[in-house]
């Protein structure tokens, strides 16, 4: 089929592939030129995905502001570094994103703030399709993690979202190491032929 | 404590989720992932899958931070690029690995379509890396074990053909000899589930009375595959009459 038709990228609802992915590539393309403008456009684009995955894990809205600005600014900086090869424009800066995040939650003071609050940490499974409404992204993903194992989900979603480590997510669900590394490898297995990611 | 290769191997989830351990085991799994291609690629594709994770997470920033960024970024320099010398090992070039597996006259001639439309309509390498993983896509459907095919005549004339591989809740449609549509219409794929409707996007332009095949997923239970004639580009929800709905055994 013909990959340059907007209308024929809706068959695969993976972010990489959706409509105007493409579109993001060349812009980040631009910008490591130092193209502010398409920066801008970039913005637009990702600064709500990079905010709502960050806000997620961290939980505090001030600093996930903050995680958020240093994530942009990163991408503007090192756009130049970005290997089209390796992935999409929207899964480079999503893993930028969700990393940062990730240092911030085990950096030591945060980790010793979290502590207090890891009752909350376990989150309903509801909690991923709370909010979903017509973006039919959002309705695959929803489908797509719907079709996991309960174990898989809650593996996955206190993984990513809850930005525990694998050693953490055992622990909180109690079950053995080895389980868990293979409850999340099979579930992303699941998701990802789910979402047609190829 | 030493961890086996395939221990290792089976970290590729926790690792594309950022879930191991700073230090030491992301160092040797980092490690790992240089030696091996399989683990390099599930690692990519379920980054692909974080980030569909992350877009179902989207929220709205607070309007102050853009301009906070702006003027950051008016104020910051960027990195230069990384210069690779002319055979840099990273951009390995993509096989085509798929093409040996397939048996059968069905697969064939979906991939000889496949290619044929995906390459003959690509330009840029990007253009062409999608069209390679998108008839990838739906080589992995045609070649899957469970693969099915299943066929209907459409009440408006001519035949679907769908081949249905259930485990992957993927799909590959073509069609022959539907009707013509005036400018302005689409015919247009939905996955009609007992539930809820969604669209599985737009059928090609037919060329000599066929569709080229197009890749749906996310099947789930209960589902059918629907097709509508749509006003272009499309619309969210159907709103004519299906001409087709194709129980999908899944």
């Amino acid at each position: 089929m013909n990959p340059s038709d907007p209308d024929a990228s809706r068959f695969r609802s993976t972010p990489t592939d959706r409509r105007g992915e493409r579109d993001l590539d060349d812009l980040l393309v631009h910008v490591a030129r130092g193209d502010q403008a398409a920066f801008e456009a970039l913005y637009d684009r990702l600064a709500g995905p990079a905010y709502g995955v960050i806000r997620r894990v961290l939980r505090d809205p001030s600093q996930a502001e903050e995680v958020t600005q240093e994530v942009l600014l990163e991408v503007w900086r090192t756009a130049a570094r970005f290997d089209p090869a390796v992935g999409g424009a929207a899964t480079w800066v999503m893993t930028i994103a969700h990393r940062r995040a990730i240092d911030r939650v085990r950096s030591s003071t945060a980790a010793a703030e979290r502590e207090h609050r890891s009752a909350d940490i376990r989150p309903a499974h509801d909690e991923v399709a709370e909010a979903v409404e017509a973006s039919l992204d959002r309705e695959r993903v929803r489908r797509c993690l719907d079709s996991l194992t309960e174990v898989q989900r809650e593996s996955i979603t206190l993984a990513y979202y809850g930005g525990n480590s694998y050693r953490q997510v055992a622990e909180l669900l109690n079950v053995t190491l080895g389980a868990i590394k293979t409850r999340i490898r099979d579930g992303l297995i699941r998701m990802r032929d789910c979402l047609g990611v190829s | 404590m030493r961890l086996l290769r395939q221990d290792l191997h089976t970290l590729t989830g926790a690792f594309a989720l950022d879930a191991l351990d700073k230090g030491a085991e992301t160092d040797r799994f980092n490690r790992h992932l240089n030696r091996c291609q399989s683990c390099a690629s599930e690692v990519r594709g379920f980054r692909e899958v974080a980030t569909a994770l992350a877009f179902s997470a989207a929220t709205e920033p607070p309007p102050e931070l853009r301009d906070r960024v702006m003027a950051a970024v008016a104020r910051t320099r960027q990195l230069p690029p990384e210069i690779r010398t002319h055979a840099g090992p990273r951009r390995s070039r993509t096989r085509l690995p798929w093409v040996p597996w397939l048996s059968g006259a069905v697969a064939t001639v979906g991939i000889v379509l496949a290619v044929l439309f995906g390459f003959a309509q690509a330009h840029t390498q990007q253009e062409l890396n999608q069209a390679r993983a998108q008839n990838q896509a739906i080589a992995g459907v045609l070649a899957a074990p469970d693969a099915k095919l299943l066929t209907s005549r459409t009440t408006a004339g001519g035949v679907a053909v769908v081949v249905l591989a259930a485990e992957k809740r993927q799909l590959v449609v073509s069609t022959t000899g539907l009707p013509s549509l005036p400018a302005g219409k689409v015919y247009q794929l939905w996955l009609i589930g007992p539930v809820k409707t969604v669209s599985a996007g737009l059928l090609p332009s037919a060329a000599a009375g066929k569709t080229a095949p197009v890749l749906a997923s996310g099947v789930v239970a209960g589902d059918k595959l629907g097709l509508t004639v749509e006003p272009a580009p499309g619309t969210a929800q159907p709103t004519t009459t299906p001409i087709l709905a194709l129980a999908l055994p899944v």
